[in-house]
């Protein structure tokens, strides 16, 4: 038996429990991915976890509006970073560019064991910058935006994402260059 | 681009980014340039690095803490499930054995035009309402009833029990698809 598309999988989700258990399967499908997306955004597990879940929450609130032609996956994974970017600022966790390259040595993992350490190191490294910072990172190393895409995902002039990727990427350069 | 200028970062960004028009350029002065080329492999090393990050495995999965949403609607006993099935199926051979018996008993019904019925109908609101001028507490007015014969009463009794049995039947088996 072949496995089910993801459009045919949405089509029966839309038809709520007369389609069974459509959109669980969409969730298994993507709950890694989309959860990676949301730890990679706020360095956190227990947020992140519940960020994805959000996340799914509100996929399921526009599935009817959702557009078939469209790819789902990369679709999830941006309303994931979408939502991230949104806690991160209503968090107001923003700090001064300058105050961020002092806080570097604050952010430790605290099971350093269980990854490996360059690993841990980027990811510190990630999540100290600025959440605009953060999201066209993630927009463009995770998920392959281009700039016009990142633009449009996230409602900022196309001159933004060049300049925050240029200076998260200084900034990321900086911090795992000083950790070597 | 003149081939004797450096590339600047801001280039070499947009260069890795495939987000760059002067790509040739680009690859000619590299070629030629280690103090570029380094930055360019400096900036090349951590974008791999970026990348490389592995995917974490989540500790509980959300599907299973989602699991209320797909599954609100309550699944039905076996037995409801059955009961539903044959009351369906009981329904549909009542209808077709009745068919034949229907269908002779039909001509039999007299039925009245639809002038007679509403002349009828006219007298009866007639007779009410005079009835209605003429009430007096504590006397309740006569109301007129309309005769109907046993044979429309039975039938009639036939057609909405089995109208019941069928409707019920489908309406079960559609919740439980």
């Amino acid at each position: 038996m072949t496995a089910s598309t993801d459009r045919d999988l949405i089509i029966r989700a839309r038809r709520g429990a007369a389609g069974g258990d459509a959109f669980g399967e969409l969730v298994t499908r993507y709950q890694t991915g989309v959860f990676n997306v949301c730890y990679r955004m706020l360095h956190e597990h227990a947020t992140a976890e519940d960020l994805a879940q959000e996340t799914f929450m509100r996929a399921y609130d526009r599935l009817h509006t959702f557009d078939l032609e469209r790819e789902f996956g990369p679709w999830i994974r941006r309303v994931a970073a979408n939502l991230c970017l949104n806690h991160l600022e209503s968090q107001k966790i923003t700090v001064a560019l300058d105050e961020e390259r002092d806080a570097d040595e604050s952010v430790r993992p605290e099971k350093q064991v269980e990854v490996k350490e360059r690993s841990a190191q980027v990811r510190n490294a990630l999540s100290s910058l600025p959440p605009q910072y953060r999201a066209v990172v993630e927009l463009r190393h995770y998920q392959e935006l281009s700039y016009d895409e990142i633009a449009a995902e996230l409602n900022i002039p196309l001159s933004d994402v060049k300049s925050h990727l240029f200076r998260a990427r200084k900034i990321l350069a900086e911090k795992l260059h000083a950790s070597d | 681009m003149h081939l004797t200028d450096h590339i600047s970062d801001v280039q070499l960004n947009e260069y890795l980014d495939n987000e760059s028009a002067e790509r040739t350029q680009i690859e000619t002065h590299l070629s030629s340039c280690d103090e570029c080329a380094a930055r360019f492999t400096a900036l090349k090393t951590l974008f791999t690095e970026i990348a490389s990050l592995p995917e974490l495995e989540l500790t509980h999965s959300i599907a299973a803490r989602l699991a209320p949403t797909p599954s609100l609607q309550p699944q039905l006993p076996t037995w409801l499930t059955l009961t539903a099935t044959l009351q369906a199926a009981l329904a549909l051979i009542t209808v077709i054995a009745a068919a034949p018996f229907i269908s002779r008993l039909l001509p039999a019904i007299q039925m009245p035009s639809l002038t007679d019925l509403f002349l009828q109908l006219q007298s009866q609101w007639t007779i009410w309402l005079d009835a209605l001028s003429t009430f007096q507490l504590p006397t309740l007015p006569q109301i007129p009833t309309l005769e109907i014969s046993s044979l429309v009463l039975a039938l009639t009794l036939a057609g909405v029990s089995m109208l019941w049995l069928v409707g019920n039947g489908l309406l079960l088996r559609n919740q439980m698809k």
